[in-house]
């Protein structure tokens, strides 16, 4: 496979619910080797699109690929190199954890038994208690363990720790780092939507903000931390000023606090004519520019 | 030698690793011939991507800083530094340009931006020479 071709690639993709355009004219790329977010607010079409690259709704129009292939046409194909989790893990109540292992296992090529054994280990579940009487953590941990030994090229996590406490989503995301990421680089693909922002933040390389089915932002984590700063300024009294590049501008009394799209420093030195009795500047985390989408939608329309 | 990641900084993460373990090398926290935390393990600690450990790790072995041994991990290189004179000047003058913008952006005028510089030296120096003590 040439390794320069995307692993998934979505093309104007829409899917509408009756009169409800859940997706309109998505479009996004996902490199191999990298850990892709994929972050909007509830209801802006993440779970559809997720859906759509498996298989289990069809787009209305516009065109998916995952491995270069159509998830409609290629469905076996495509589901044997990737594994999903979602945000609502649900297994046979009457197998046990042991069995649900190897049910799972029984529709995989490769298994790496000792991946499992690491993990279940790790998690502190109990190979022979019943799934009907495992808590919500540990049943998505027992989907994280079915979803990884088969090493998937890419690993499809929709909301996958909501609802969990902080410490099992910590397990969570140091499992995906540790015991998924360690094989082969190249092979091994994140595509994980989330509100859990600030939890994936050094996870992520690349990210799409998707907002009412459209696609509102796409930029690589690092530049996009570069990109959107928050200046913080106090002034003896305040000035006169300009600050018409500014994405927006809170003033409280004598100080103001400013974010800036790639002008900071340009913002910078026009609060610095005026002698600011402090002046702070910092990046903007990813949690903090999905938060400020909607000024930057504003901004954009 | 303990790595923290600040997203704040609006530097790039693998940077900020490379910077840390610079940092560490020159002030004691790394020894010559110490070795560096695994890859994996380090990423898990610091909640980052993999990739973004292994490429700080190729970034500090370009620059000569560590050294890669297969099937033993990654090494302090001794310490005599692989750079010219004029090659640490520069490295060293970007980074200064960063304090001097940031210094000019805080007000902060000559006289006590160089006492500051001063002071660090000082603090810095204080702080090998307790390390070579304890040795």
């Amino acid at each position: 496979m040439n390794t320069d071709s995307p692993i998934i690639e979505i093309q104007n993709l829409s899917r509408r619910y009756g009169k409800l355009d859940a997706v309109n004219g998505l479009s996004l790329t996902v490199r191999a080797g990298k850990c892709y977010g994929f972050f909007g607010r509830n209801g802006a079409g993440k779970t559809t699109t997720i859906k759509c690259l498996l298989n289990l709704l069809r787009p209305d129009s516009g065109s998916v690929r995952v491995f270069g292939l159509d998830p409609r046409t290629d469905e076996v194909a495509v589901k044997s190199r990737l594994a999903y989790v979602p945000d609502m893990v649900a297994f046979y109540p009457w197998m046990t954890v042991r069995d649900t292992l190897e049910y799972l296992a029984s529709f995989r090529k490769h298994w790496n038994g000792d991946i499992e054994a690491d993990l279940l280990k790790r998690f502190q579940l109990d190979p022979k208690q019943k799934a009907s009487h495992l808590s919500k953590g540990q049943r998505t941990q027992l989907a994280l363990i079915g979803a990884i030994c088969p090493e998937p090229e890419l690993l499809v996590l929709d909301e996958p720790t909501s609802g969990l406490d902080p410490i099992v989503r910590r397990e969570f995301i140091e499992t995906v780092i540790g015991a998924y990421q360690s094989g082969d680089p190249g092979r091994r693909t994140v595509f994980v939507s989330t509100h859990l922002i600030s939890e994936f933040e050094g996870l992520i390389d690349e990210f799409t903000i998707i907002e009412q089915g459209r696609e509102l932002l796409t930029m690589e984590a690092d530049a996009a931390r570069d990109r959107f700063r928050k200046i913080r300024a106090r002034f003896a009294e305040m000035p006169k000023l300009n600050l018409a590049g500014a994405l927006s501008v809170k003033t409280s009394g004598r100080e103001l606090e400013i974010l800036a799209n790639g002008n900071s420093e340009q913002l910078l030195a026009e609060l610095k004519t005026h002698s600011p009795e402090e002046l702070r500047c910092e990046a903007l985390s990813l949690e903090e520019i999905f938060v400020a989408s909607d000024i930057l939608k504003k901004a954009k329309a | 030698m303990l790595l923290q990641i600040d997203f704040k900084s609006g530097k790039p993460v693998y940077l900020q690793l490379v910077d840390q373990i610079r940092y560490a090398a020159a002030s004691g926290g790394l020894r010559t011939g110490e070795p560096l935390p695994s890859i994996r393990p380090l990423a898990e600690e610091l909640r980052v991507n993999r990739n973004t450990v292994a490429k700080a790790y190729a970034e500090l072995e370009n620059q000569g800083v560590i050294e890669t041994i297969p099937g033993k991990g990654c090494f302090l290189k001794e310490s005599n530094s692989p750079f010219t004179k004029s090659a640490r000047a520069k490295i060293l003058t970007k980074e200064i340009d960063e304090a001097v913008v940031a210094a000019h952006h805080l007000q902060v005028d000559r006289d006590a931006f160089l006492a500051l510089v001063k002071e660090r030296l000082d603090s810095f120096e204080r702080k090998v020479k307790e390390k070579s003590d304890n040795d």
